[in-house]
């Protein structure tokens, strides 16, 4: 991954010194299309780009934001009911809740942006935009955060983006196998003394493919279909079970 | 060897869900019951979401009971006229079960109910069971003879019918009740719930021993069948692939615990099961006890 990166990184030397003039910032994907394979276990993808001024201590920086498909999700706090028994209690339901939320920066967000910048482009996970209907509590959006870390599927700021000879740049974005599938939208920003100068959007797709998506079609396009197919592979498992196994 | 699964979307080892499918089956195998109220707890403790364990786990247990049922109608011990109106209660009760399920699910409470049915359903029935043999245990040497036929307040209800495999002259109002509390339960515990049949078609029907067991795999296939197409068509949570893993394991498992089973005697091998029953209640009823590590939880909404 890293000699292949270092070639990337060549390839894209010459772009750069025609970039002074015309790009503060340029920046591509090392894939744009994740294939989740009945195999898959995770996979990872590298941003990397290069700026015309110095990056680094004293120059730029760069912020590298990655988001996933939104979906509503329903956070539930547990309740001792006689106080034995814990039960599902109050509820908030958030909606718009993104999949996958990765940040990675030459510095951490909050130090190189002031507070209205990074809410105003939703810069870090306090500043996510997740508006709740149901129980008002603000533990609930804490328990979201904390949750959504813990699944591995947002991460802030857990590795920088890595300089090279202070104009190059790249982060690795690791995928975990519960990545939801849907399109993704990566931003590049460049920071200069506390103002946002140059903003580059990528975009990648993470697919199902082979089995797996042909699974997943299936049972949600023909749900009817899709269980009485269920039904006769488990009746004909079962008697092959038994013929295979009756005289061995 | 990790295996991407579509519907749960998780990736899991598929040597882990064949391990699980073969120990399970070796157990239902050993017991003659189906497994299903081993296999879905355990799904669920490695990680599987409840919704897609409890519908796998019901299609898994077609699979397993199917082959178990054509051995039992090869030797003659299916009572397909009691199975038929067990079943007319099993269908009513599993799509009246599954639409529990659906709303439990909106209401967010799915993995208590499951739960607490698994606590409730399988305390009895363990506790019963052990209790039974016990005592059918103690009195192997004072040999009490039963009385061969007990008239109770059953007989009088209306609607009689003849059950000849079954030797039984009994209103079909009994056999569809118990039909139809299988199939609710089938539905929200993902069993093909024989281990809840069998002794409530000897206690409560008064069914002989003999053709029991052919008659639960009878009605235990067709109600699975039906929680199954159920579960895809209105939920969407049946993992083929999941119940394929685990019916590669189970067929081979049960193959050798039937071999087993044979060497054992029937008192001993249902206390052992009774105590494995209860055994399984207990440790879920200490996951409702105790207090949880994280008090939040989060899901997708509906």
């Amino acid at each position: 991954m890293r000699r292949w990166l270092l070639a990337a990184l060549l390839l894209l030397l010459p772009l750069t010194a025609r970039a002074q003039e015309e790009e503060p910032l340029v920046a591509a994907l090392s894939r744009n299309e994740i294939e989740v394979t009945t195999g898959f276990t995770g996979a990872s993808l590298v941003v990397f780009g290069s700026t015309a001024a110095p990056i680094g201590p004293g120059g730029d920086e760069v912020l590298v934001v990655a988001r996933g498909p939104t979906r509503a999700v329903v956070v539930r706090r547990k309740v001792p009911v006689a106080g034995v028994v814990w039960v599902n209690g109050p509820s908030a339901r958030f909606a718009q809740v993104p999949g996958y939320y990765v940040i990675a920066g030459t510095r951490p967000a909050w130090q190189i942006l002031p507070e209205e910048q990074r809410l105003a482009h939703a810069l870090g996970l306090d500043s996510l935009p997740l508006t709740s209907t149901g129980a008002r509590s603000p533990g609930f959006r804490a328990a979201l955060l904390d949750l959504e870390k813990q699944s591995g599927l947002w991460l802030e700021h857990t590795e920088p983006v890595e300089i090279a000879g202070s104009r190059l740049f790249h982060v690795r974005l690791p995928l975990p196998a519960a990545v939801p599938t849907g399109d993704y939208r990566v931003e590049v920003y460049l920071v200069r003394s506390r103002r946002i100068v140059a903003r580059q959007e990528l975009a990648f797709r993470v697919d199902r493919m082979g089995a797996a998506d042909r699974i997943a079609t299936v049972a949600q396009a023909q749900p009817l279909l899709y269980g009485l197919a269920c039904i006769a592979f488990a009746a004909f498992a079962g008697w092959l079970g038994s013929v295979l196994f009756r005289r061995g | 060897m990790q295996v991407y699964l579509p519907i749960a979307e998780m990736s899991v080892d598929a040597l882990l869900l064949m391990g699980l499918g073969f120990g399970v089956g070796w157990l239902s195998g050993l017991f003659g019951v189906g497994g299903g109220f081993l296999l879905t707890p355990l799904l669920i403790l490695i990680g599987i979401p409840s919704p897609v364990a409890v519908a796998s786990g019901a299609n898994q247990t077609l699979g397993a009971s199917v082959s178990g049922l054509i051995a039992q109608w090869r030797r003659g011990n299916v009572d397909a006229k009691m199975g038929t109106v067990l079943l007319a209660g099993g269908v009513v009760g599993s799509f009246a079960g599954v639409q529990l399920f659906a709303l439990l699910r909106r209401v967010g409470q799915v993995d208590l109910a499951v739960s607490l049915f698994y606590v409730v359903v399988l305390g009895t029935v363990g506790a019963l069971m052990v209790l039974e043999s016990v005592r059918a245990i103690l009195r192997r040497r004072t040999a009490v003879r039963r009385k061969l036929h007990e008239h109770t307040w059953a007989h009088g209800l209306p609607m009689k019918m003849r059950f000849r495999k079954s030797r039984l002259y009994i209103s079909v109002i009994p056999p569809f009740l118990v039909g139809f509390g299988i199939g609710v339960l089938s539905a929200v515990m993902g069993v093909g719930g024989g281990f809840m049949l069998v002794p409530a078609m000897i206690y409560l029907l008064g069914m002989p021993t003999s053709v029991v067991i052919g008659t639960s795999l009878f009605q235990v296939v067709f109600v699975a069948a039906n929680v199954t197409l159920l579960q895809a068509w209105q939920l969407g949570t049946v993992d083929i692939l999941l119940t394929l893993l685990l019916l590669a394991g189970g067929v081979a498992g049960a193959q050798f615990g039937a071999a087993m089973g044979t060497r054992l005697r029937g008192e001993e091998t249902r206390a052992l099961l009774g105590l494995l029953v209860l055994s399984v209640a207990l440790s879920l009823l200490w996951g409702l006890l105790k207090p949880p590590g994280n008090l939040y939880s989060a899901g997708p909404a509906f």
